[in-house]
């Protein structure tokens, strides 16, 4: 440390210059990260985001932290991967735990706080109200005034902002409303309209029946309808004077009747008009583990959705492996060629391979189906039979996913040392020893964690599940959440938080993403174990 | 440093206080591609009358809605969006929606087509645009619209009898709106009818008529006259090419038929043992947003310049789907509209319950399972109004 702290200052009084310049290039992109962070924390706070805010402001100190104190002059290189894995991976991880505790979802979409202030612009009209037409008056000073017109009686009155009720005097009852009254000026319509959302929340005449604009045509004695009142936690409806209690519960009432969380409810069990945000505890996860009809497809959804990543991994890699050792045989022509070719799929789109596979498929109109019905044969029912809807979805990934086996095996048999081959040979190995005893191990030893990971990506290929039929055919056994029978976890979870149950339903939603989470993750970590043997393979080398 | 950061807060309050006071005397609309040309013209004309700027904010249809409830409870919403009815319990269950007080011109729109913007009592939309599916024909192979449904199974048998075409009539295989018009015409209902709007307690899914309904198609299929796979592409193409004779479906598919140059007529649902067969409506129209500041500017643009005939039928001919205003209704001339505005004279508004997403999907799966022969009608129907009686129910 001595030692590099001396080279430093030896190396500053040499290079003032070049000293300068560096601090100045930290310190400007300094500044003008911390602007950006600003803003949008800036923008975050407004929108009353507060917890990208934080993580936002956390990050950025982070990142100031890590340049201007000196100990940490390594961290500096991985920063910005840093702050980016915090803002994209840890954030949303933490944000789906705390949304998978709370009922967020439709119906219970807004905050408290904005559930009251909705519910705080409604009005009604006090028993004995009066109602009217309106046009607003504006005197020098800037001050409203209000002129009503009772339209059944014909009579006039006219309101100004902190003034008491005046009638109106020397207009005849019909007439067209004066230019000018008592010092205002009659506004025009446009500016009426302009003035109308700073007028609304005016309040007109007495304290004891004060006139207000309601609507584009009404003015009068309307009373804000639903008051909140902090001590009770209870919103009260002055109109029938129900109190609505505000309601977080978990669980189930003396009836047994799912207790509405997030809401406020009267005694008579009447709730307003939307929920709010709140709470459950482990509601969620109990509704996904105890409930018939989401459990009764789950274990169906997982065996599936390992079979098909499995099925993907093993087949994708054996048609890869198997071109791979194709193409390496030197007398095969036109090798550039035919590799170029086989990769061909995986530089397509896979959305767009999915759809024209779809349309090969298809029982009517399908190439595939024609050509079979043209031997004289049944076409195969690939979006209608189970069987071999799964059947199709698995041929589609094969075709996607083979380039990429195909590309990574080339690269690997290529690194196998021909002098190991030549000691097999001069062992007197024939070719299935060679491939079984050196090839197939020598590969796994690169490949293996790309298998892992191509069965990781597979468990959640949403795209293809979706693209292909969209889960279907239909399980006849599935509850009231619809589950089909090529949908994976992932795209079932998608369903059930967006397609299925009332609306979207995030907090069960993200319960079951925490759930398939640790289920990948118990999936992962077991493959992991059972690598560790070609690790071993691998130093032995 | 210090400064620098200090200056910039400023500014940004600064700018930020300039865009909240801009918003004050504006209007914004979220519009479809579309339709938001025609906003940008009126937008204009109320600017100039009244000197208060309209900003069109042009999303993808289907987007306005996802984006909405995202948007509106942060504070950024529009004031006002384009939308479908069926959004409306979506939409009105999360609070973002703001009643319209729609008494001025009540009288001048197709009854239906403003009861579809009504969800739990409160009006919340003003139509402009009610279309529903219709019966189409292709007239070389089928002169005359079938009156009943076992004409039309009738007809479908003399044509593959004849080699005339290689099917009659086809349907989607999983598709609940256009099958709804056969239900209906055997009786059946998706939820009881009151004055007050749908009874999501009565559900008709497994009603009598509707497992007639089912019944009737389970045997049509089983009875090789109509295949199963048939997505939306499917039915089309095989109707332009001749391979099918009739079909159900919607004004939106009437320019991609036309192009195909196939001869064809626009009628009327052939009823069943129930009555006549009735579609759904589906109704567009325009919501106001609750977390509007300006709700009244709002209303005003509203009335005064879109619930108009001029801009009724400018809405039509940029896309023309039957209006929802009678006057502009009756103008119309096209006798392929005028055929689907006659089959849907006596048409239902989509029930815009939020449940309705689930509705679907267990309706769609019910009547895959029927075309499939996976189920029976009674069994697949039987579970499926089961299903939906469990969801709206609040259990799982």
């Amino acid at each position: 440390m001595t030692f590099a702290s001396s080279g430093d200052t030896r190396r500053n009084t040499a290079f003032g210059l070049g000293l300068i310049l560096r601090l100045g290039a930290v310190y400007l992109g300094l500044i003008v990260v911390d602007a950006l962070a600003l803003f949008l924390i800036y923008a975050f706070v407004l929108d009353g985001v507060w917890e990208l805010a934080i993580t936002v402001a956390l990050i950025t100190l982070m990142i100031n932290v890590i340049y201007l104190r000196r100990g940490l002059y390594a961290q500096r290189w991985i920063a910005p991967a840093l702050a980016l894995m915090c803002l994209m991976v840890v954030f949303p991880m933490v944000y789906t735990v705390y949304v998978s505790f709370t009922n967020y979802g439709d119906g219970n979409l807004l905050t408290k706080q904005q559930v009251i202030n909705l519910l705080a612009q409604d009005t009604y009209l006090p028993e004995g109200g009066e109602v009217f037409g309106w046009d607003l008056y504006q005197n020098d000073a800037g001050d409203y005034a209000l002129w009503l017109t009772d339209e059944a009686e014909g009579d006039a009155y006219f309101f100004a902002t902190l003034g008491a009720m005046a009638p109106v005097t020397g207009v005849a009852a019909g007439a067209d409303l004066p230019e000018r009254y008592q010092g205002y000026r009659r506004l025009s319509r446009g500016e009426s309209l302009r003035a109308s959302g700073a007028a609304q929340d005016l309040v007109f005449g007495a304290d004891s029946s004060p006139i207000g604009i309601a609507s584009r045509r009404q003015a009068g004695e309307f009373a804000q309808r639903y008051v909140y009142q902090p001590d009770e936690d209870a919103v009260l409806d002055r109109e029938s004077g129900a109190l609505f209690c505000a309601t977080y519960g978990v669980g189930k009432d003396e009836s047994g009747a799912q207790q509405k969380t997030g809401q406020f409810v009267s005694d008579a069990g009447d709730t307003l008009r939307t929920g709010f945000i709140a709470g459950v505890g482990f509601q969620n996860y109990l509704r996904f583990l105890t409930s018939p009809a989401i459990g009764g497809p789950l274990a169906r959804i997982f065996l599936w959705t390992v079979g098909f990543a499995l099925a993907s991994v093993v087949s994708t890699f054996t048609l890869g492996l198997l071109f791979a050792l194709l193409l390496q045989n030197s007398r095969i022509p036109f090798r550039k060629a035919f590799r170029t070719l086989l990769i061909v799929p995986y530089a397509i789109p896979a959305l767009i391979s999915v759809a024209i596979w779809k349309g090969m498929l298809n029982p009517n109109l399908g190439v595939i189906s024609n050509a079979i019905a043209a031997f004289g044969l049944e076409p195969p029912p690939f979006f209608i039979d189970p069987g071999w809807a799964k059947f199709g979805i698995l041929l589609i990934n094969l075709w996607l996913g083979y380039p990429y086996f195909m590309l990574v095996c080339s690269g690997a048999l290529a690194a196998i040392p021909a002098d190991m081959y030549e000691a097999a040979e001069v062992d007197g190995a024939n070719w299935r020893q060679k491939f079984f005893g050196l090839t197939l191990p020598m590969l796994l030893v690169a490949v293996g964690p790309l298998l892992i990971a191509s069965f990781t990506y597979n468990f959640n290929n949403f795209v293809i599940v979706e693209a292909y039929d969209e889960g279907g055919p239909p399980m006849v056994e599935a509850g009231t959440i619809p589950a089909g029978h090529t949908d994976i976890l992932i795209s079932w979870a998608f369903r059930l938080a967006f397609g299925g149950g009332r609306g979207a339903d995030f907090g069960l939603a993200s319960a079951i993403t925490i759930v398939i989470f640790l289920l990948v993750a118990a999936v992962t970590l077991m493959q992991f174990r059972l690598t560790k043997g070609w690790e071993e393979t691998s130093q032995n080398v | 440093m210090k400064y620098l950061h200090l200056s910039l807060i400023i500014a940004l309050l600064a700018l930020k206080a300039f865009v909240v006071s801009a918003q004050d005397e504006s209007l914004t609309i979220w519009a479809d591609d579309t339709r938001a040309p025609i906003l940008e013209e009126l937008g204009a004309q109320f600017e100039e009358e009244f000197g208060i700027p309209v900003l069109i904010h042009e999303l993808g249809f289907g987007d306005i809605r996802d984006q909405f409830k995202t948007a509106a409870p942060a504070g950024e919403g529009p004031d006002m969006i384009i939308g479908a009815h069926d959004w409306l319990g979506e939409l009105a269950v999360n609070g973002l929606l703001a009643e319209i007080d729609i008494s001025d011109v009540a009288d001048q729109f197709l009854p239906a087509s403003l009861a579809a913007f009504v969800y739990e009592g409160v009006q919340y939309g003003l139509p402009y645009a009610a279309e529903n599916v219709a019966f189409l024909r292709n007239t070389e192979l089928v002169p005359d619209n079938p009156e009943t449904w076992d004409d039309v199974r009738a007809v479908s048998e003399q044509l593959i009898a004849d080699e005339a075409s290689q099917y009659g009539f086809i349907m989607f295989d999983n598709n609940p709106y256009h099958f709804f018009p056969v239900q209906t015409a055997f009786g059946g209902y998706v939820f009881g009818l009151t004055d007050a709007g749908y009874d999501p307690s009565d559900v008709g899914i497994d009603s009598e008529g509707s497992i007639a309904a089912a019944a009737y198609l389970e045997a049509y299929g089983s009875d090789g006259l109509m295949p199963s796979g048939i997505d939306y592409d499917v039915m089309h193409t095989m109707f332009e090419t001749g391979d099918a004779a009739m079909i159900i479906t919607g004004p939106w598919a009437i320019p991609r038929i036309e192009e195909s140059g196939v001869s064809f007529e626009v009628g009327g649902i052939p009823s069943g043992p129930g009555g006549s067969g009735k579609p759904f409506l589906g109704v567009q129209g325009f919501m106001v947003s609750a977390f509007s500041e300006n709700r009244i500017l709002a209303e005003a643009f509203l009335f005064d310049y879109i619930a108009t005939l001029d801009t009724m039928q400018s809405l039509y001919s940029a896309d023309p789907r039957p209006p929802a205003m009678l006057e502009a209704r009756a103008s119309l001339e096209d006798d392929i509209m005028l055929g689907f505005v006659a089959a849907g004279s006596e048409g239902l508004a989509m029930p815009a319950i939020p449940e309705m997403s689930s509705v679907w999907s267990a309706w769609g799966n019910a009547m895959e399972l029927v075309r499939t022969g996976e189920s029976s009608a009674a069994d697949a129907f039987g579970n499926a109004g089961e299903q939906i009686r469990a969801l709206i129910a609040g259990d799982e």
